[in-house]
């Protein structure tokens, strides 16, 4: 079944938005645009959930194995000093993945259900388009945080690779317009 | 003072709930439970005033949950907390007996919207 690339950057960035403001910093969030290129994480850690439906994919978050770790403590209203366990790494970052790709679902024209979050260094690779739908390049405390929309190839009507969106040239992607 | 139970296999969520619950200024009696099937259990063993649930659980997803303790008999007030605030959501939420789906990334002004009309 083909459908219309029907989530937009726009859209990426103002859930990511408000996911940051109500579980992560509350209003004086750093996180915005990632000027540039963004660099290759040295220990990236991934975290990602699949939608399953007429439209299916998956939201994707890839960021440094150590940005993660701060964004659980900062979740967790820890010092920055605190020790962070494998455990609650995993889950802090998983359950932004979660809520994101959950609100992500929310704008589908055609519902569909959500799986639960996973984290790797990596996501597999099958499954997915290899072009995202939807990228974003975010900075939280000036370090890089990606966030990306990819719909599974029989769903997908996206492009063949990201482009500039028209106002915004730090977002990329199809946006409904 | 109120004894509320918040399921949700999310430890870090279930701080955040609670952290958000007393930002909402509802300085409850907060018990935790790590999926659906522990939350069935607290409920039978503990009978809270309150139940705020995730809806994606192992185990137990949220409305399997509210099903089974409505099958018990247990009447306890029941409102899901959710990443998927969809209108098919609210509505099967409603239709199993919740009294409030409160959608994640939330507020305490979202939480003191839901809420309030239940402990009227």
């Amino acid at each position: 079944m083909s459908a219309p690339a029907v989530i937009g950057a726009d859209q990426v960035m103002a859930v990511a938005q408000d996911v940051f403001v109500a579980m992560v910093d509350g209003e004086e969030t750093t996180l915005g645009p990632w000027y540039g290129d963004v660099p290759a994480p040295a220990e990236p850690l991934a975290a990602w959930v699949d939608v399953h439906g007429p439209w299916s994919g998956r939201a994707v978050l890839v960021t440094e194995l150590a940005t993660a770790r701060d964004l659980a403590r900062a979740m967790l209203r820890l010092d920055d000093d605190a020790p962070v366990d494998a455990e609650d790494l995993v889950d802090a970052f998983g359950e932004i993945a979660n809520v994101v790709g959950g609100n992500l679902k929310s704008l589908l024209p055609d519902g569909g259900t959500l799986g639960l979050p996973q984290v790797a260094d990596a996501p597999p690779a099958a499954g997915v388009a290899a072009s995202p739908e939807a990228e974003l390049r975010l900075s939280w405390r000036g370090r890089p945080l990606v966030v990306a929309v990819h719909a599974r190839p029989d769903t997908s009507s996206a492009p063949t690779g990201p482009t500039t969106h028209p106002d915004n040239p730090h977002l990329e992607g199809d946006t409904p317009r | 003072m109120i004894r509320a139970l918040v399921a949700d296999d999310s430890r870090v969520m279930r701080q955040i709930v609670i952290r958000t619950l007393r930002q909402a200024g509802y300085d409850w009696d907060v018990r935790e439970a790590a999926d659906g099937a522990e939350a069935l259990e607290a409920v039978r063993q503990d009978e809270p005033d309150v139940v705020l649930s995730d809806w994606n659980m192992p185990n137990l997803t949220g409305i399997e949950l509210l099903q089974r303790l409505r099958q018990e008999g247990f009447g306890t007030p029941f409102g899901f907390i959710t990443s998927e605030g969809s209108a098919e959501m609210r509505e099967a939420a409603e239709q199993a007996g919740a009294l409030f789906l409160i959608a994640k990334p939330f507020t305490p002004e979202a939480f003191r919207a839901a809420i309030e009309p239940v402990l009227a």
